[in-house]
């Protein structure tokens, strides 16, 4: 008689979402995260696919300069040009050479010229995950000290909404994008949140 | 499509998605900035709007917002600007194609920084190459017109 816990918890994940949705309509109650590490790390690992892949990862980074891969750059290098956070922290660039003297709100539609979007910049320097395993980027974006924070929730509404977010899966000429897309990868974070959000 | 380009409204009537560059230098006819590469990496078609470097060969001109200021708007009631007067002080043009772009950016990083440092001009003009080799002259000028005359 071991299948019936399985098949309880398989329905409860199933509609957890639903439930957790139905719950925040309701002040009263909090929706407690349902335990389902094996397919939490599943969701997990569909959010750190994305999270770790080039098109996120080159501008979340912790020595100040962006970073450059795909197939016409060979391994992964330092963005040209001295191009850095900012002296300011801002992670708009330095006077004289902003992200926006080259990058602009569209792609640029020449192989290899500066792709673009709305509010071009670095991720601030609490939120770096270049070169970090799965479970390090995983416990990161758990800790609202580290996520901007943010709930998982708005963590998922931030990948869904944001435009320069967006532009990892609309990276422009001769760029791999990101795996899935905006609204899938959205949909993974509240499904690992459901199952209570594991870490491998 | 209306510019202000130098302190003159501009008609242009261009594919919005033609590069800033290709609007001025095929279409106004004012050929100070120059195109080197065409995909923003060496600087030489770089124009301010409103004040901020941007390297002109690829942004859309229909994207542009702001006032527009080249290398030939730079210059008032005759007189040079600071900077290019710094330029010609220290002598920093070899073959000067470059030099367009050097200035433009040089004269955003004064209006931001007044003064400054070495790492200051490292970090603002690392995205103008110059095929010369002209960077030490290229700093002593930016150091002339911040009124720190030091000398290559």
């Amino acid at each position: 008689m071991t299948s019936r816990p399985i098949i309880l918890a398989a329905l409860v994940s199933l509609f957890a979402p639903a439930l957790l949705t139905s719950a925040s309509a309701q002040t009263s109650q909090q929706a407690e995260p349902v335990v389902d590490r094996e397919r939490g790390l599943a969701e997990w690992e569909k959010v750190h696919a994305v999270f770790a892949h080039p098109r996120c990862a080159n501008c979340h980074v912790e020595d100040e300069h962006p970073r450059w891969s795909g197939p016409h750059y060979g391994e992964t290098r330092v963005h040209a040009f001295n191009v850095q956070r900012g002296d300011d922290g801002s992670g708009f660039g330095n006077a004289g050479l902003r992200c926006s003297t080259c990058h602009f709100e569209t792609n640029s539609q020449v192989l290899h010229g500066p792709p673009g979007a709305e509010n071009w910049h670095l991720a601030p320097v609490e939120m770096v995950w270049f070169g970090k395993t799965s479970a390090e980027i995983c416990a990161q974006i758990k800790d609202p000290e580290r996520n901007g924070d943010r709930s998982l929730r708005e963590v998922a509404t931030h990948v869904r909404d944001d435009a320069l977010v967006a532009w990892g899966w609309d990276p422009g000429p001769g760029r791999e994008p990101a795996p899935g897309s905006a609204e899938e990868t959205y949909q993974a974070i509240l499904a690992w949140e459901a199952s209570g959000a594991p870490c491998p | 499509m209306q510019l202000e380009v130098d302190g003159r409204q501009i008609d242009i009537q261009v594919d919005p998605q033609m590069p800033l560059l290709w609007a001025l230098r095929d279409v106004a006819g004012i050929l100070g900035p120059k195109f080197g590469c065409g995909i923003a990496a060496c600087g030489a078609c770089t124009v301010l709007i409103d004040g901020a470097p941007v390297r002109s060969c690829v942004l859309p001109v229909g994207d542009v917002t702001g006032r527009v200021t080249t290398i030939e708007g730079l210059a008032r009631d005759g007189a040079l600007h600071r900077v290019q007067q710094a330029w010609l002080d220290e002598q920093v043009a070899q073959c000067g194609y470059c030099q367009a772009g050097q200035i433009m950016t040089a004269v955003a990083l004064l209006e931001e920084i007044p003064d400054p440092t070495d790492d200051d001009i490292d970090k603002a003009m690392a995205g103008n190459l110059c095929r010369c080799g002209t960077y030490p002259r290229i700093r002593a000028a930016i150091k002339r017109a911040a009124g720190n005359a030091t000398g290559a």
